[in-house]
């Protein structure tokens, strides 16, 4: 399992995102977005433990949910972007 | 009191609204703006209303925008839609809610329909309206004046297939008949909160099929540096501290019509215009009443309409006299010089109430000299 970050233009978005990942067994919680992540300012983002960021960014553009970024949070806490 | 004025307001609410209300008063702090757990209830409610809102309309939770009342929703559709001098069609029932917005955008307002309880009448004026330069078209579903249902279906298609944009209103239709966003495939369908949704006074919804024109801009809790309204719904019409209590009794009074069925309600309450028609009607009085009627009811007695609720008040009976902000729906019956007196149904009126309405509204009209 890896921990992820996906931040949303809105926390509607975000709430919508946890509702679809919760309700397909994926592990996400909701939090303000780290302000150096999202640069127009406040927002809210998912935190995720999966095995498989690439299906569950799937899910969430199948379904219409706007993703603008995601973050691979590192053993050594640091984080990377990822490009899905 | 017997209250029959549910066009107006639901007086009376089911029980989970009061207490929606109160909990989110006291679990509930501003909704989009925290990461601590009462901003977080106070999002989660939110959400939430979004979401039973939209399985009961058919639509996405963020195609769901929390507005004031019905009127604040209509001016931001009616806004995003009609240009200043725009041609515009509207029905001949239309409610000050959407004339009023018109006559201040300066639209040039072609009326359509004028017949009460009439849809080929309706439908045959819309087909013949409905041309090209018209920039939208806006009509109700059910007439607060008259209860007439309108072929809003039918009418929909007639705009599709014209590829005219159009706004349905439906602040009397919403939690007693189906309203299916999807189907539809208007631009935007506003409703109030407080009516056949049940919630408390102060909310409403407004569904869109595109962002639409902000009327008011200031804080979302999102995009901060941004100095213009986010692009994404539903945050772009929603600017300012959320109505929570509101809106958590609002989900409350949603999850009771599901629970209940739109059906189930529709029946009640047509039980009770039935009922006090065939009343109204043993009385002389005249009555407006047709096939495509909801819970609504106006009638004409032989006395000033305003006193004849003043008189009904008196043995603390609630109706509604007057005009009721529709100048355009009595001009089009006829009854604009009078006005009309109306009675309304809603979940909880029994046979006694209308019953004892009827006994009180004959011992009225009988003591006439």
């Amino acid at each position: 399992m890896k921990h992820y970050f996906i931040t949303f233009r809105s926390i509607t978005f975000a709430q919508r995102a946890e509702q679809l990942l919760s309700r397909s067994g994926v592990g996400c919680t909701l939090q303000r977005t780290p302000r150096w992540m999202e640069e127009q300012g406040c927002g809210y983002a998912l935190r995720i433990r999966t095995k498989d960021i690439r299906q569950a960014g799937e899910q969430l553009r199948q379904a219409k949910v706007p993703l603008r970024r995601v973050y691979w949070q590192k053993d050594d806490g640091m984080f990377e972007e990822v490009d899905l | 009191m017997i209250y029959l004025d549910w066009g107006a307001t639901s007086f009376y609410k089911p029980a989970g609204v009061y207490r929606g209300v109160v909990e989110a008063m006291r679990t509930c702090a501003n909704p989009g703006r925290g990461g601590y757990s009462a901003a977080m209830e106070a999002a989660r409610q939110v959400y939430a209303c979004r979401e039973t809102a939209a399985r009961l309309f058919h639509c996405q939770p963020e195609q769901v925008v929390h507005t004031a009342s019905c009127t604040h929703g209509l001016n931001i559709a009616i806004r995003t839609l009609v240009k200043p001098g725009g041609k515009v069609v509207i029905s001949g029932f239309e409610h000050n809610a959407v004339t009023r917005p018109l006559h201040a955008l300066g639209a040039d307002i072609v009326v359509a329909g004028r017949k009460l309880f009439d849809w080929d009448d309706t439908l045959e004026a819309f087909d013949r309206c409905l041309k090209p330069g018209v920039q939208a078209a806006v009509f109700t579903h059910v007439s607060n004046v008259f209860g007439y249902v309108l072929p809003v279906e039918e009418i929909a298609g007639l705009c599709r297939q014209r590829g005219i944009p159009f706004i349905i209103d439906a602040a009397q239709s919403a939690g007693t008949l189906p309203v299916h966003f999807e189907k539809l495939g208007a631009d935007f369908i506003a409703m109030p909160g407080h009516k056949g949704l049940l919630g408390p006074q102060g909310t409403g919804l407004l569904l869109c099929a595109q962002p639409g024109q902000p009327l008011i801009c200031g804080g979302t809790g999102s995009a901060s540096l941004l100095q213009t309204m986010p692009e994404e719904l539903p945050e772009r019409l929603e600017a300012g501290t959320m109505n929570v209590p509101g809106i958590a009794g609002l989900d409350q009074g949603l999850r009771f019509v599901e629970k209940t069925g739109l059906s189930t309600l529709y029946r009640r309450e047509h039980r009770q215009l039935k009922r006090c028609v065939a009343g109204l009607k043993k009385m002389g009085v005249r009555v407006f009443s047709g096939k495509h009627q909801a819970a609504t009811v106006s009638f004409l007695p032989e006395m000033e309409c305003e006193e004849m609720a003043r008189l009904l008040a008196w043995r603390e009976i609630g109706v509604r006299a007057g005009l009721h902000c529709a100048p355009l729906a009595h001009e089009s019956a006829g009854t604009v010089e009078t006005g009309t007196v109306r009675v309304s149904f809603g979940w909880n009126t029994v046979d006694g109430d209308t019953d004892r309405f009827l006994r009180a509204a004959a011992a009225i009209v009988g003591s006439l000299p």
